[in-house]
């Protein structure tokens, strides 16, 4: 079957593209730059950020309680156009997968999915500001990030190789397992992240120097707080934000013997796609355990913070790359 | 309770271990069932059941008559009908032989004699190997005492299938690995018990912080194991989900207890391993049965 050349290209530049949006929207979040404008869509009532005094004096009235920060509303709105710019691409990327449905026999249906992914991550965005950094909209909204990453991937992949029959191997299952892991290590993640919970832990492997120290997991995972709280450097006391983060620390060591096990498993594999995913897998999932003990150590610098991320969305996709070539797996030989 | 003013079938009744031989009878029901795509033939399902249910009680009451100068002294057991002398051990004996032999005679002429001899043979080795010897001779005597345990769903698999199939060997190997965790628990609980009892539980001979370390260790593999039935295509997502988040909190509180040495949480986690197996085996029926566009079998 002939690969479609243009949706091939157009899907391998949304594909890179959502990954720097990615980083820019974890850049945002980490500098504490997600309420640089307390609006939305526009910034401060307008669509570019206010530059000369008389706007800015403007805006500040506006919002007499948020006074314009130019380098935070810079960095939120840096991330809205790019956002912005990936919600036209994977449009302009429907609407060819529609005008092509018939060219191959078959409808695809990833580029649908994004389209409803990217009209709902825009609303999380919005959320993320109106409803104050309110931890479950901060975490949906990197899982929407992450998922339409995910479906990128196995778009890319199905396009590149397009007419394999679908010959489930070995590894198959696993890769799936696999993926709902990363999936709630990623959540977990995210979840320590919105409750700004990063740094309650200063040492390693220990916590405030105790193996088990005071937690309380009941409050650290209550799910939806009341509206109007602002949420801006946490809400949580100190036990429930060390429940938050020692269970993203248990999840990373049970990932990594999961994740492991499964990139090991892939490695002796005889499909030699499978094997390079398992390399790929493994070294990515060393990466991903150093930058966050590295995040501890350093006290979350914002590089290696805004790595730990990408390092995250880039482990999903491995698994999806690994899950993809033993979905399809003997039919290369 | 009062003493002596029981009739004697509350007697024979509590000997049987109702609580323990309904889970593992549930446990065995859930093996039938997975063994076919559709409904269980009905004679399969009632007399396995019956068959199966009549052997565990068998063994219940042999490791009654076993037990009977342990339980004197444990204050878990002291109140078993032998150990307190309201039944004598002949009639005791007796009836785990009448048990045994209406097991056997169900299970050979209405289900098949695969399941009759396999039966046979897990009774033998909880009533004899486990109560009589594994018990007092080694401190993994629970890890190897686990088997016979962990055989009602392959015998309700056999039950209707006739053969032994790989995927109820899975189902064994979940029970297999639930088994050290769930009863270590308990065993931390009553540590001064079987100390006195002289019974070389791992906790008494071994020390508290070594079982809890091995709980821990145990409820990882554990861990590992209830992913089985997803991988090797017994059971779908919805299995896969329900796994994954039950043996999170049974690794939670097994990682909690490294800490907590509290018996309030040891016992809490004994409580939770038998909700878990439940819940677990719940979630094997449910998927198998869960229509295949729900449980997205079309896609995965």
């Amino acid at each position: 079957m002939q690969t479609d050349r243009l949706l091939l290209n157009l899907t391998h530049v949304t594909m890179v593209f959502t990954l720097v949006v990615i980083l820019l929207g974890a850049y945002t979040r980490l500098s504490h730059a997600g309420l640089g404008c307390p609006d939305w869509p526009g910034c401060y009532g307008r669509l570019v950020v206010p530059v000369d005094e008389g706007r800015i004096a403007e805006a500040n009235q506006l919002y007499p309680d948020r006074p314009l920060e130019h380098g935070k509303a810079w960095k939120e709105m840096v991330h809205r156009y790019a956002a912005g710019g990936l919600g036209l691409l994977i449009l302009a990327m429907t609407v060819i997968a529609w005008n092509r449905r018939q060219a191959d026999g078959q409808i695809r249906w990833t580029p649908f999915i994004l389209l409803g992914l990217v009209i709902f991550q825009a609303l999380l965005g919005m959320w993320t500001v109106t409803l104050l950094l309110k931890p479950i909209v901060v975490m949906g909204h990197l899982l929407g990030g992450m998922t339409i990453l995910l479906l990128l991937v196995w778009q890319l992949l199905s396009l590149k190789y397009a007419g394999r029959s679908r010959l489930p191997g070995r590894m198959y299952r696993w890769a799936i397992v696999g993926l709902v892991v990363v999936y709630l290590q990623i959540s977990l993640g995210g979840w320590t992240s919105a409750n700004y919970a990063a740094l309650v832990c200063p040492d390693l492997p220990t916590c405030q120097g105790s193996w088990w120290p005071s937690m309380n997991f009941r409050e650290g995972f209550v799910p939806w707080r009341g509206l109007g709280v602002d949420y801006e450097f946490g809400v949580l006391d100190t036990p429930a934000r060390t429940a938050v983060h020692v269970s993203h620390r248990i999840g990373a060591v049970l990932t990594l013997i999961i994740a492991g096990l499964i990139a090991l498993g892939s490695i002796k594999d005889s499909n030699p796609s499978v094997k390079q995913a398992g390399v790929i897998l493994l070294s990515l999932l060393l990466i991903q355990f150093s930058l966050g003990v590295a995040n501890i150590v350093f006290k979350l610098p914002i590089g290696v913070a805004v790595l730990h991320n990408g390092v995250a969305g880039l482990l999903l996709s491995a698994m999806g790359i690994l899950m993809f070539h033993t979905r399809y797996a003997r039919d290369q030989h | 309770m009062s003493l002596g003013g029981l009739p004697a079938w509350r007697d024979y009744l509590a000997m049987c271990k109702p609580k323990i031989v309904a889970l593992m009878v549930f446990t065995a029901i859930v093996g039938m069932f997975l063994a076919v795509p559709g409904m269980v033939p009905l004679d399969a399902l009632i007399f396995g059941t019956i068959g199966i249910a009549l052997a565990a009680s068998s063994g219940a009451v042999i490791n009654h008559v076993v037990d009977r100068r342990v339980d004197a002294i444990m204050l878990r057991t002291k109140q078993r009908p032998l150990a307190r002398g309201n039944l004598s051990m002949e009639s005791a004996s007796l009836f785990a032989m009448a048990l045994c032999a209406a097991s056997m005679i169900i299970l050979v002429l209405y289900v098949n004699a695969l399941t009759a001899i396999l039966t046979l043979g897990s009774l033998i080795g909880y009533g004899f190997v486990y109560s009589m010897y594994l018990k007092r001779a080694t401190p993994q005597n629970i890890v190897i005492g686990g088997a016979p345990g962990a055989a009602p769903p392959v015998l309700g698999w056999t039950a209707v299938t006739g053969t032994l199939e790989p995927d109820a060997l899975l189902l064994f190997l979940i029970i297999f690995a639930w088994t050290p965790p769930h009863f270590w628990a308990l065993a931390i609980y009553r540590c001064d018990e079987y100390a006195k009892a002289a019974i070389p539980m791992l906790p008494v001979t071994h020390g508290l912080a070594f079982t809890r370390l091995h709980i821990l260790l145990y409820t990882i593999v554990l861990f590992l194991v209830s992913l089985l039935p997803f991988v090797f295509y017994m059971s779908g997502v919805m299995y896969l989900f329900g796994a994954v988040i039950l043996s999170g909190a049974f690794l939670y509180l097994a990682i909690r207890m490294q800490f907590d040495h509290s018996n309030k949480l040891a016992m809490q986690t004994f409580s939770y391993s038998i909700v878990y197996l439940m819940a677990l085996f719940g979630f094997l029926l449910a998927d198998h049965y869960l229509p295949a566009a729900i449980s997205l079998y079309a896609f995965i």
